[in-house]
């Protein structure tokens, strides 16, 4: 399935959870902060940017976590292992070509950029940026739905 | 990359292993992850592992 997405969103639901996706507008390298290093994440001009809320929540929530990343380019700040405060975050975001999500893995841990953390409901659907569209495989029109939306907040 | 995120915050167990990199344009140094690493200065793409 192609799915033309421009500047705006592009939602995905399941019962519980929600991927938003959107697209890189320029390139730039996104800078992620440790306690004692800096490195920088190339973004390309149409790559797609997802966020994954895996035990679901507001959809704006993701949208704006989406807006810090493609357009202010907020650093992203890295918690060391065992930090009492990863609990408390909920949405997960993952900026590459093309992303896989899925349920097996432990939330953060897995640094390769093309695996995002998902509920079981959305795991195997595959996205990937073909132009001015997006690619979507495994999507099941029984299990979820999926919603455009242009640029600026959600109307939901 | 898998990170739990909140505005700014993310959570990665291995670490981040990046590589260094000067940028052929402006010489900027830095540290990158990811196969196409970007230039933090200038935005170039003109990179070259060092
Ligand atoms: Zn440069």
């Amino acid at each position: 399935m192609r799915v033309p997405l421009s500047c705006g969103y592009l939602l995905i639901r399941g019962e519980s959870s929600f991927f938003l996706v959107a697209r890189a507008p320029d390139t730039f390298a996104l800078p992620i902060e440790t306690n004692d290093a800096e490195v920088f994440q190339g973004v390309h001009r149409g790559d797609l940017i997802v966020v994954s809320a895996p035990e679901g929540g507001d959809p704006e929530q993701a949208r704006m976590l989406c807006e810090l990343v493609r357009t202010y380019r907020q650093p992203m700040v890295v918690l060391p292992k065992g930090h009492p405060g990863s609990s408390r975050l909920r949405m997960v975001i993952s900026v590459a070509p093309a992303i896989m999500p899925k349920a097996d893995i432990i939330r953060g841990t897995h640094p390769d950029q093309d695996v995002i953390c998902s509920s079981g409901e959305l795991s195997g659907l595959g996205m990937a940026a073909d132009g001015e569209c997006v690619c979507i495989e495994g999507f099941d029109p029984n299990r979820m739905e999926y919603l455009l939306f242009p640029p600026g907040p959600l109307s939901l | 990359m898998c990170s739990t995120g909140g505005p700014i915050d993310v959570e990665l167990d291995e670490g981040l292993k990046g590589k260094k990199y000067r940028c052929n344009d402006c010489g900027a140094v830095f540290e990158a992850v990811g196969r196409h690493p970007v230039c933090p200065s200038c935005q170039s793409e003109n990179v070259t592992e060092v």
